[in-house]
């Protein structure tokens, strides 16, 4: 009994809630344990298309966990991928059309999508609750529809075709493989930390019980639109590393169905903690590539799965987790 | 630049367009009123944001194109008895779908948007992707003096107005409208009270699903049909919600006729996508200032 609960005490649960000083580092020995097993499988499979999978599923990362930021504040952002989108267009234009060295152009995507929520983060971020949802739902096909229509700078629908890879190392799947993975491991690890710091403390207060948060000296809106904006950059990131990697930037990719997709890669892992989108990235990015072959049921079965996670398992795959655990337990208690 | 202005001036007092535009304000206006108003009593009543409200409209329009285009029953009657087809049929979604999903504002996004996939694609597997007609139920003009009016735009607007007095009768004037009202205003005490809550959530799901799927066929009849055609009546309905207040009826009513003029005023003068960067800001910057809506009350 006693060995049986500890096993399940060890599950890391990221730091939710009562952060003691063991917790802040417990995170350390799995995740390297999990950056480690990314980092050496591809020398067992080398199969191209298995290694993009792999690529895919570090950068989709990157959007999920930052995604999980705002979540953590409490507010739940439909217009992620919007910032995904400036990100990745400033990126390609500035690094294809104005000739910028490809650093410096990600750079300036990496700003650009920072600025641009640091703009409008003071106005929307007041909002709580649906009011949230439906304005950065609102604001997200905005700023798809300057996309589309903005056609001598970003292309319209077709977007921009034949980005060159940004380096010449670069043009091998594994070179990018292991940038992906590197890229994605090192903001992994900041997120992490900074959940697990006294910043994150505060994100959890202030979702919790914003007002007494207010009243403990914790500047609520200043300190949202700070994570808004880090959330944000990142995900600009992942855009700007993105599109060279797809060789093609389009506005569909930055649609409402993106920042769904990354909604629910937080609430199909579950959103209490930094667990959770992880295993939502790899259950959508690895789950649709089963079923290429058939598309059309593929999207039918998505529905449905959400729906079935929405009606039974509310707090996602991690909760699913935590009950086996308590299930496990009363089984051995008896 | 100053000539294309003065001409652009000059059409706008141009009484023969400024009728064109009531006529099609007042089409548009109810179709989007029909819609957002089921959209709005689910909300109020049983608090689910059904994302997949589009989607039952694009079966109401096919329910239109099978009766009337293919069996050829008559349009009036082809209308409501698609609708009330669709509306029954989407009952046993009730029974499988929404139940999960009662007073859960949030789990009901992420599960209706999931329903709303599923029934994209459900159609398309079944329908193909590609767009269809609905044959139009009246050619014709009617010409009132100076303006010339589009009799089937006429039409869809009198069915909208006649449906709407009978959603507002059935809301003022009858017991099931008064418990729908008094479930929406507080659901403990409407049920202390002795309301069925289960059967209201039903009876309010049977009248959005009706009034959606009738919009869709109404819509499907005057644009086009096909499987992803429910996108746009979801962010109308969106769109009409929020100026008119969540879950505020009289709300929707004004946000569907407000919007409608909005976009047949800027889109026949100014182009489609100027009235729908118009329309998306008047929504934001009234998101931003007055959440609530424009007929809502603060929580």
């Amino acid at each position: 009994m006693a060995q049986q609960s500890a096993t399940i005490g060890e599950i890391p649960r990221g730091g939710h809630g009562v952060a003691t000083r063991a917790a802040a580092s417990g995170w350390i020995v799995p995740f390297a344990a999990v950056v480690l097993i990314m980092a050496l499988w591809p020398l067992l499979v080398q199969q191209p298309y298995v290694i993009n999978i792999g690529t895919n599923c570090c950068f989709f990362a990157i959007g999920a966990a930052s995604l999980h930021l705002i979540i953590r504040t409490g507010h739940v952002s439909l217009g992620h991928a919007a910032f995904l989108g400036i990100g990745g267009y400033t990126t390609v234009l500035l690094f294809v059309k104005a000739g910028w060295p490809y650093p410096l152009a990600l750079f300036a995507g990496v700003a650009a999508a920072g600025g641009a929520a640091l703009a409008i983060g003071p106005i929307i971020l007041r909002l709580t609750g649906k009011y949230f949802v439906l304005v950065t739902f609102l604001l997200g096909e905005l700023i798809r529809m300057v996309f589309v229509e903005w056609v001598s700078l970003t292309g319209g629908a077709q977007g921009i075709t034949q980005i060159p890879p940004p380096h010449p190392l670069l043009s091998s799947q594994l070179a990018y493989y292991y940038l992906a993975l590197t890229v994605s491991a090192l903001v992994l690890a900041f997120i992490i930390r900074l959940l697990n710091s006294e910043v994150g403390r505060a994100m959890d207060a202030m979702r919790q019980a914003p007002s007494l948060t207010e009243c403990a000296g914790v500047p609520v809106v200043r300190f949202k639109v700070m994570i808004f904006a880090i959330a944000c950059a990142l995900v600009g990131l992942q855009g700007g590393l993105q599109a060279p990697f797809l060789r093609t930037i389009e506005p569909l990719t930055y649609g409402p169905l993106e920042s769904l997709n990354m909604v629910v890669m937080n609430v199909i892992g579950g959103m209490t903690s930094i667990v959770g989108p992880l295993l939502g990235t790899v259950f959508l990015v690895v789950l649709p590539e089963l079923l290429r072959d058939y598309v059309l049921m593929q999207r039918i079965f998505y529905g449905i799965c959400l729906i079935i996670v929405m009606a039974f398992l509310p707090g996602g795959i991690v909760e699913l987790w935590s009950r086996l655990g308590r299930l496990l337990l009363r089984r051995e208690g008896r | 630049m100053l000539e294309a202005l003065k001409f652009q001036l000059e059409m706008m007092t141009n009484p023969i367009m400024l009728g064109q535009v009531v006529v099609n304000g007042l089409t548009l206006g109810g179709i989007y009123v029909l819609i957002a108003l089921g959209f709005t009593l689910l909300f109020g009543i049983m608090r689910v944001v059904n994302f997949a409200h589009g989607e039952f409209a694009m079966l109401g329009g096919f329910a239109l194109y099978y009766l009337y285009g293919q069996f050829k029953l008559p349009w009036l009657i082809a209308v409501p008895i698609g609708a009330a087809i669709v509306a029954f049929g989407s009952l046993i979604l009730e029974l499988a779908v929404f139940r999960w999903f009662y007073q859960k504002m949030f789990q009901s996004m992420i599960g209706t948007l999931g329903l709303n996939m599923a029934l994209i694609y459900g159609g398309v597997l079944v329908w193909d992707a590609f767009e269809r007609q609905i044959p139009p139920a009246f050619t014709g003009v009617l010409s009132l003096g100076t303006v010339i009016v589009p009799l089937d735009k006429l039409v869809v607007a009198a069915m909208a107005v006649m449906v709407l007095a009978g959603f507002y009768i059935i809301m003022k004037h009858t017991r099931y409208g008064l418990a729908m009202r008094a479930a929406a205003q507080d659901l403990e005490i409407a049920e202390s009270q002795g309301v069925n809550a289960i059967l209201m959530y039903k009876v309010a799901f049977f009248i959005a699903i009706f009034m959606a799927a009738l919009a869709g066929g109404l819509y499907g009849q005057i644009y086009s049909l096909s499987p992803t055609m429910g996108e746009r009546p979801l962010l109308v309905a969106f769109i009409v919600v929020i100026l008119g207040g969540m879950g505020s009826i009289p709300g929707a009513a004004l946000g569907g006729i407000i919007l409608g003029f909005i976009e047949s005023f800027l889109g026949t003068f100014f182009g489609a996508l100027a009235s729908a960067f118009v329309s998306f800001g008047i929504v934001i910057s009234l998101l931003i200032f007055r959440p609530w809506g424009l007929m809502g009350t603060p929580e």
